[in-house]
């Protein structure tokens, strides 16, 4: 934690300000950064729509993420263990993945609505299909990087083949599903809020509040909604890395 | 000879295509709202080539689905001229993100609460706890449904306001997702003829005469090129009048630029007022209450509905 670590960033935020109070940056373009920051306070203490405030669009932000990941790493795990440990499993499935996985989670919304409504499951569909893939493919490698001689070992030592799953192939891929969930929370988190974008039935999210701040024209709460996303984000990232070291003190 | 007459010929074209357009002015970039039937007179010019006959080229520089998407593309610069409701544009000036005045009223009326065609709701009132869609926050139909609410005698946050694009509304309405929606023509006349919905309040009902569509200029194409934007308000009060007095014949462009078919585009037209008289009464009354929403702040509302109407360039066409 050095000084010289936030140097950079503040001589960025110093010189827009400057710029700004120039005038030579116009506010309904790019707001200066006070004009966020008091746009952050509006959003906390008036909400947009008002009455709508941060704290909860914050919360159901969380909340659609929390399902979409968590259904992802519910599948993607488990189906990347047995796909790395199973050759036929492997090819059997890998060309449905490849085919399905390049379409880009967004272009499914219009479909996502039509299947699951406007509302949580429509939007943890789609951060589910975001977040799917990484941690799939993660897995399947992290699966594949373990030492071959290992489970050869384990069955010349009479392991059953659910033991080399358990014991030998998921703690030799942790590290590798590690990466896999850290990637696929972060694409996760940034597919929600565009999924939020279409609508959603709570009034609440903070792709909503964003879409809201547009209609409304109001720049400086677009750009303060815009720094609360990142800065969630980069906290959770944060919060997964220190899960991994308590758990990988190895790694 | 003839290949010198040909290189002449393409000199002669490349040079007028460089000069023309910088003499005459680049064509007015406009805009307009998908398939809303408020801003027929806009299709009705280009049709009958009103522009044209005033000397105007103009390109349509983007059709938008909210007014307040289009609000946007004039805070880029994208737009001179556009048809977009004034509770939006309104809002858009008030926040200081577009420069533009109102310069024409488009049309008064002209929106609809829908419910469902077998649903039990009778009154505005019967709509607490239910789930409302508006095309955006701070379009005109965002307005109205709230102020329909207040006079209900129903608080805002009763009723769950979410936001859906109106082609989205009917079929959000078929399957039971939204209890009912607010949009402007040709939806709700939409909704009935697919038997989907039924009206439960018009906005003329709401709001007697309320002040829907507005033609609106940017103020720097305004300043740049005046005698463009006069042509501009005359070809609109042409096409405005073109609409009362052949309805039939607007009817048909109605159903070209909506691709709706007959029935459908009569209902809808049924329901709007069209006029190019401004209202600075009808603006005060947005300038107030949207403020009292919550979605600007504006201290002398007098002061900013002068500012936001210019209704100079209708006074000095119309002699009125």
């Amino acid at each position: 934690m050095t000084p010289r670590r936030y140097a950079l960033p503040l001589a960025v935020v110093a010189l827009w300000q400057g710029l700004s109070w120039a005038g030579l940056i116009p506010a309904y373009k790019l707001p200066s950064p006070l004009a966020i920051a008091q746009g952050l306070v509006d959003l906390v203490l008036v909400g947009m729509p008002p009455g709508h405030r941060l704290p909860s669009h914050l919360f159901y932000s969380l909340y659609r993420v929390a399902w979409g990941f968590f259904l992802a790493a519910l599948l993607g795990v488990p189906l990347g263990l047995l796909m790395g440990w199973s050759r036929p499993l492997r090819q059997l499935v890998t060309p449905l993945v490849e085919l399905v996985r390049p379409v880009p989670p967004l272009a499914w919304i219009p479909i996502s609505i039509l299947w699951f409504g406007i509302g949580i499951k429509s939007a943890a569909f789609i951060i589910f299909l975001g977040a799917f893939f990484p941690i799939l493919l993660n897995t399947i490698a992290g699966v594949r990087s373990v030492n071959p001689t290992l489970p050869e070992a384990a069955r010349t030592l009479g392991a059953r083949e659910r033991d080399i799953v358990l014991k030998v192939l998921l703690p030799g891929s942790v590290p590798s599903i590690f990466v896999g969930l850290r990637i696929g929370l972060g694409i996760g988190w940034m597919t929600l809020v565009a999924a939020e974008f279409t609508g959603v039935r709570s009034g609440y999210g903070l792709g909503y509040m964003i879409m809201t701040a547009r209609d409304i024209q109001r720049a400086d709460e677009i750009m303060a909604g815009m720094g609360v996303i990142g800065i969630t984000g980069l906290l959770i990232d944060w919060g997964l890395r220190v899960l991994q070291r308590r758990l990988l003190p190895w790694k | 000879m003839k290949i010198r007459t040909l290189i002449l010929a393409a000199c002669l074209i490349l040079t007028l295509g460089i000069w023309l357009p910088a003499a005459a002015g680049r064509p007015v970039r406009i805009a307009y709202l998908q398939a809303d039937i408020h801003q027929l007179a806009s299709w009705v010019a280009m049709e009958k080539g009103f522009y044209r006959a005033q000397g105007l080229e103009v390109k349509v520089a983007g059709i938008f689905k909210a007014g307040p998407e289009e609000m946007s593309a004039f805070a880029a610069g994208e737009l001179d001229m556009g048809y977009v409701g004034e509770a939006p544009a309104t809002v858009a000036v008030a926040n200081h993100a577009a420069r533009v005045q109102a310069c024409a009223q488009v049309n008064t009326e002209g929106s609809a609460i829908v419910v469902a065609a077998g649903s039990p709701i009778k009154t505005v009132a019967q709509l607490a706890g239910k789930t409302v869609a508006v095309p955006g926050h701070s379009t005109v139909q965002d307005f109205l449904l709230k102020k329909a609410l207040s006079q209900a005698g129903l608080a805002a946050d009763k009723v769950k306001i979410i936001v859906l694009k109106p082609p989205e509304m009917i079929g959000a309405l078929r399957t039971g997702q939204i209890d009912a929606f607010i949009a402007w023509e040709p939806y709700p006349a939409k909704a009935q003829t697919m038997k989907v919905g039924r009206v439960l309040i018009a906005s003329g009902r709401i709001w007697k005469d309320h002040p829907c569509c507005i033609l609106a200029v940017d103020q720097r194409f305004l300043k740049a090129r005046p005698q463009a934007v006069k042509k501009m308000v005359k070809a609109h009060v042409q096409a405005t009048d073109f609409i009362n007095r052949h309805p039939q014949q607007a009817l048909k462009i109605g159903m070209k630029y909506t691709g709706m078919d007959a029935d459908t585009v009569r209902l809808a037209m049924k329901n709007v007022n069209y006029t190019y008289r401004l209202s600075v009464d009808g603006e005060r009354q947005y300038v107030e209450f949207l403020s009292r929403l919550g979605y600007i702040k504006v201290k002398d509302s007098r002061a900013f509905v002068a500012g936001f109407l210019n209704t100079k360039i209708l006074e000095e066409l119309t002699g009125k």
